[in-house]
């Protein structure tokens, strides 16, 4: 699996997380963020923010009981500031 | 629709003369340009960097201008969007829209403007004398985007 952190968030994952190996028992987006809780919680703290979105190749996903695998990308969006 | 996402720095009266230039049918053309300013909140700024998500945002700010094009009937719109770093003095983002009509080109800048302002998938850190910082839409933009969808 494939994690994308933007903006802000990538700068509080620091240049190793993208990289970190979920587990495979991590079937879900829900599953992907009591990893993360554990893996690293000032970075889940940040992420649980009621304007983050999260993107399942590159679609925005909703519903944390989607399935996500080995293959997927999974990207973590803080709220947009563009224009 | 022309939208393009780069990181090069771009001349908006170039791009808006050669934009006005591929339609006969359009009477109206009507351009917003926002630039990198040198300082925000009485604090200098030194440099703005715009991050984006590859492939992502490019598609995003298709689908957003797709959307306005349909609601206001435009001929054509263009996005040019820096990311990046950028300076101040340039020019962050140029919306342009070709319509019959005037009225309908100007709408179509300003709910286009509001929807990359909360919806595209940008990221802007500014930096300044006490550091870098990231900047988050205000209320006031997300209650511009909601009035822009209610009138849309």
């Amino acid at each position: 699996m494939k994690l994308v952190f933007l903006g802000r968030f990538r700068e509080i994952a620091g240049p190793h997380m993208s990289d970190m190996a979920v587990p495979c028992e991590v079937k879900t987006l829900s599953g992907l963020q009591d990893f993360l809780t554990q893996a690293h919680p000032a970075l889940a703290a940040a992420l649980a923010g009621v304007r983050t979105q999260v993107a399942v190749n590159q679609v925005i996903v909703r519903d944390p009981s989607h399935a996500i695998g080995d293959a997927d990308e999974v990207a973590f969006l803080p709220p947009m500031s563009g224009g | 629709m022309r939208i393009r996402v780069t990181e090069e720095a771009f001349d908006p009266g170039a791009e808006v003369t050669a934009f006005a230039g591929s339609r006969r049918d359009a009477g109206a053309l009507a351009n917003f340009v926002g630039y990198c300013r040198d300082e925000t909140r009485g604090k200098p700024v030194q440099e703005l960097f715009i991050e984006q998500y590859p492939g992502f945002t490019q598609k995003e700010i298709e689908r957003l201008a797709g959307e306005v094009a349909r609601a206001q009937g435009t001929l054509d719109l263009m996005v040019v969007h820096r990311v990046g770093p950028i300076r101040p003095g340039e020019a962050i983002v140029l919306v342009a829209a070709l319509h019959a009509h005037r009225n309908q080109a100007f709408e179509a800048v300003r709910v286009l403007m509001d929807y990359l302002k909360t919806d595209a998938p940008l990221w802007k850190r500014e930096t300044g004398p006490d550091g870098a910082r990231w900047i988050e839409p205000t209320d006031h933009d997300h209650a511009r985007r909601s009035r822009a969808e209610e009138k849309a």
